[in-house]
């Protein structure tokens, strides 16, 4: 029995929804937009005279109002809502399947969690530097699982409902047991998808670690540079066991964790690496991709953050879907002859390998099938 | 601004209450419970902190603010006995 | 749902409040001991202090920053706490198992770790410095972005397979136990170090105490007089290994995984359905996935949070659908130790199979009329070869482990 993707949402700096997601992809063009540092928590001190702007690809979930009113998404951040309209577009996107909503399963995988609440709760207490002041509806939004809580709330979905936190490795991870789920017959489908989202302290941070160096845009395979731009987004499937009417996004046959040797990636596919612009792991990159098979990077659409692989695992579907492999957005690659994707072709019959590599040299591989 | 008028605007804006204004309150309209207002337990501990914070009147538990939290008016008058 | 082959549990160890190693907490639970005080890891400026379960060296009164050091090495004091808590118990788990790194190279060993703390970006002192315009040390940053407890578990061992830190709030232990058996029971995995991890921290205190069902006195789970939960910190792994490999080295297992089932109330962010929907579902499932009916339990080591809705919840649902099994909480000898307490209570549950004996539920003295069924209050022998640890979760999770006893032939 194959896992098949029945249905993809997603929302990033490239816009919503699948279409939005092909669009960027073919034109290559995405800008990510300026972000003033420290604009959105609300802190009352300037951080420390950084210069005041940052690019960020930013997601934007407003059409998620016509999925749910206003009413019942009063106290739900962006967080969950970037996460709940990944969710509401792949049921969309999958043809809104009647299920039982007791075996529908709901897996989600962030990095950071509810980085925006988690600051604004700490700010609830440092305001007034009275611990009584503590704000109950921050807190209770500020937890990792706080997004699956509003999905399986808004969508009534009771099976079974799991969040996974791993920074880079989170999503495959997640995959892992939304596959099991499936294969033990726990849940006849689930949602499984990853969300991580933006916030002033982050780009903080990004600015103290790797410098305020502005580049016009990410370039993965110039390894030994840094080039990395913020994003924020969520990309989410809907999983079930092989039915006959496919939605032509392809099978999951293979999702690995650990140090993957290279012959695990099957041969006569193309490789859609998670490279994203940190110098830090250009080294691990260079190392495992292998000269003849065509690679692309997608993170230029999109920025580097810890759950990107869920939308690498997105394009990945689209082109199954499509059967092209869409151009690698930016390709100088000074110091090795890789076979980069330069211009959308055809992806005839190959499988497409999702690759992930994590500074701390963890390794994470899903194999997206056809038959 | 009255004491009515500070509490509608503390409830609509620290509950998240972004598709109404603080006039649409009515001073007696049920502030919990499935008519009226619809606040729930999280947004009742939530009140408890913000009148703590703006008034410096301490709701000890449920059963205090049960009977705190009726309307905009009752509210008032908790507050402004033991301010 | 397929009945699975229950899955050998080989090695557990755990550390907590009640004590720094398995024995020794039993020692206290069935000794009736437990010690919470006022938080002395972190200053609070509520007016009157909330008892927490904090982790002290019950006799020479050191931190655990000294009783962990000389069992995680210097190098690791840049990672978090909860990440230390979690390497100490996976240490002392495998050393009960028996297997070192040398038996684990060559196995596919994953880890699977519960936690809520462990993963939350949240250095007030980082914080404060950054919102008052000025550049803090870097180094809360780094030190957290180090300390992933499963992935930390995994780098210690040099370990390759799949790794799963899981952020479910109060169940994320029993969860983490429940996946891990099935990459034994699917064969993905030969062995998995599995459980949760949580330290004590002011975010959460203030967080839990702004919901207001926090117990300023010790937490008196199903009491009539109950009030609240208290917060604690702990860890716990239990070692989860296949059958061809237990058999390879003739290791007896201490106990089985037989079943793990788990629901959703989607009902509220906060608040436990007041008919147990999620809770009654999770508890069927993991009962028809080990083969077992109501009258093969001999206990049930319960939630028991202390708050006047969960145990108001668990008592209606233990009453409806299994009647005539007695249950307690630890929750009295520990605190609520979020992510690390599912996997407590599945090490406690392990023992008290052994040991044919269940602890008195401390804090427990006067039943409370709305609740249909009440805990036992004193310790007491069972008979039987099963029991379940359940945990219910903010959210509306709902998750439930069918443990079985170490002699069971399989």
């Amino acid at each position: 029995m194959r896992i098949a993707i029945q249905g993809i949402g997603v929302t990033g700096g490239f816009g919503n929804g699948v279409a939005g997601l092909k669009d960027a992809l073919i034109t290559g063009e995405c800008m990510p937009d300026t972000v003033p540092v420290n604009a959105d928590n609300g802190s009352i001190g300037i951080s420390g005279g950084m210069p005041g702007e940052m690019p960020v690809f930013t997601a934007d979930t407003a059409g998620l109002k016509s999925f749910v009113s206003p009413r019942l998404l009063r106290r739900v951040d962006h967080y969950s809502r970037m996460a709940l309209y990944g969710s509401f577009l792949a049921l969309k996107d999958a043809g809104d399947p009647e299920l039982d909503r007791k075996r529908l399963g709901i897996v989600i995988a962030t990095g950071y969690g509810a980085m925006r609440t988690t600051f604004l709760f700490l700010d609830s207490v440092m305001e007034t530097g009275e611990d009584q002041h503590a704000s109950p509806i921050r807190f209770s939004n500020s937890v990792h699982n706080a997004a699956a809580a509003h999905i399986s709330i808004l969508l009534n979905a009771r099976g079974p409902a799991l969040t996974v936190s791993q920074f880079e490795m989170s999503f495959p991870s997640a995959l892992v047991t939304a596959c099991q789920w499936l294969a033990e017959k726990r849940v006849d489908a689930v949602l499984v998808g990853g969300v991580d989202e933006y916030c002033d302290v982050l780009g903080y941070c990004r600015q103290r670690f790797f410098g305020n160096s502005r580049c016009p845009a990410i370039e993965p395979f110039e390894f030994d540079k840094q080039t990395a731009i913020a994003g924020e987004g969520a990309a989410f499937f809907l999983l079930s066991l092989d039915t006959v009417n496919g939605s032509g996004y392809g099978y999951i046959e293979d999702v690995r964790m650990g140090n993957i040797a290279r012959e695990a990636v099957p041969d006569n596919a193309c490789l859609f690496t998670g490279a994203d612009g940190h110098k830090k792991c250009g080294n691990a990159y260079k190392q495992y991709l292998d000269k003849t098979m065509p690679v692309a990077s997608y993170a230029p659409v999109y920025g580097s953050f810890p759950t990107a692989t869920a939308l690498d695992m997105a394009v990945a579907g689209i082109s199954m879907k499509t059967g092209r492999m869409f151009a690698s957005p930016e390709t100088s690659n000074s110091d090795s002859n890789l076979n980069i994707i330069k211009t959308e072709q055809s992806r005839s019959d190959r499988k497409i390998g999702c690759l992930k590599i994590s500074d701390r040299g963890e390794y994470s591989l899903i194999v997206l099938g056809k038959d | 601004m009255t004491m009515n008028e500070r509490l509608k605007k503390i409830i609509v804006e620290d509950l998240f209450l972004e598709d109404i204004e603080p006039e649409e309150i009515d001073d007696e309209e049920a502030l919990f419970g499935d008519d009226g207002l619809g606040l729930d337990s999280l947004d009742a501990v939530e009140l408890v902190v913000q009148v703590q914070k703006h008034f410096g009147v301490e709701i000890k538990n449920m059963d205090e603010g049960r009977v705190a939290f009726g309307s905009i008016n009752t509210l008032a008058a908790f507050i402004e006995e033991r301010q | 749902m397929i009945p699975i082959r229950p899955v050998a549990i080989t090695g557990v160890d755990c550390l907590c409040a009640a004590g720094l190693n398995l024995s020794d907490c039993m020692d206290s639970l069935f000794s009736g001991r437990r010690n919470c005080s006022s938080p002395c890891l972190f200053s609070s400026t509520h007016p009157r202090p909330y008892p927490v379960f904090e982790i002290r060296d019950a006799i020479a009164g050191t931190n655990i920053n000294d009783l962990i050091n000389d069992r995680v090495n210097a190098r690791e004091h840049n990672i978090l706490r909860t990440s230390r808590l979690a390497l100490a118990a996976a240490r002392q788990a495998l050393e009960n198992a028996g297997l070192d790194r040398d038996n684990l190279k060559g196995k596919r060993v994953g880890v699977c770790m519960g936690t809520t703390v462990g993963s939350a970006m949240n250095n007030e002192a980082f914080y404060s410095h950054y919102r008052e315009g000025n550049h803090p040390d870097m180094m809360p940053i780094k030190q957290f972005l180090n300390s992933n407890p499963a992935a930390c578990i995994s780098n210690d061992f040099q370990l390759s397979g799949p790794c799963q830190t899981v952020v479910n709030a109060c169940s994320s232990g029993t969860d983490a136990i429940g996946v891990g058996a099935s990459w034994i029971q699917s064969g993905l995995c030969d062995v998995v170090i599995t459980g949760g991890a949580d330290e004590l921290c002011r975010v959460t205190y203030n967080g839990f105490i702004s919901l207001m069902i926090v117990d300023s006195s010790p937490c008196r789970p199903f009491d009539v007089n109950r009030a609240g939960l208290n917060l604690g910190e702990g860890a716990a792994v239990l070692i989860l290994e296949s059958e061809k490999s237990k058999r390879a080295r003739n290791k007896k297992a201490r106990a089985y995984v037989c079943g793990y089932g788990t629901a959703c109330d989607a009902y509220h962010l906060t608040a436990p359905k007041p008919d147990g929907d999620g809770l009654r579902r999770a508890l069927a499932d993991a009962l028809a996935i080990s083969g077992r009916t109501a009258s093969d339990i001999a206990f049930v080591n319960a939630h028991g949070t202390g708050t006047p809705d969960n145990d108001r919840v668990e008592s209606g649902v233990l009453h409806d659908m299994l009647p005539d099994v007695p249950f307690h909480s630890t929750k009295g000898y520990t605190g609520h130790t979020l992510g690390a307490s599912g996997a407590i209570e599945a090490a406690f549950t392990v023992v008290c199979l052994e040991a044919e004996k269940t602890p008195a539920n401390i804090g427990f003295t006067d039943p409370d009329p709305e609740l249909p069924s009440s805990p036992q209050q004193h310790m007491e022998s069972i008979k039987g070869d099963f029991a379940i640890s359940e945990s219910l979760a903010f959210g509306g999770n709902n998750s439930v482990l069918v443990i079985g006893k170490g002699a069971l032939r399989t």
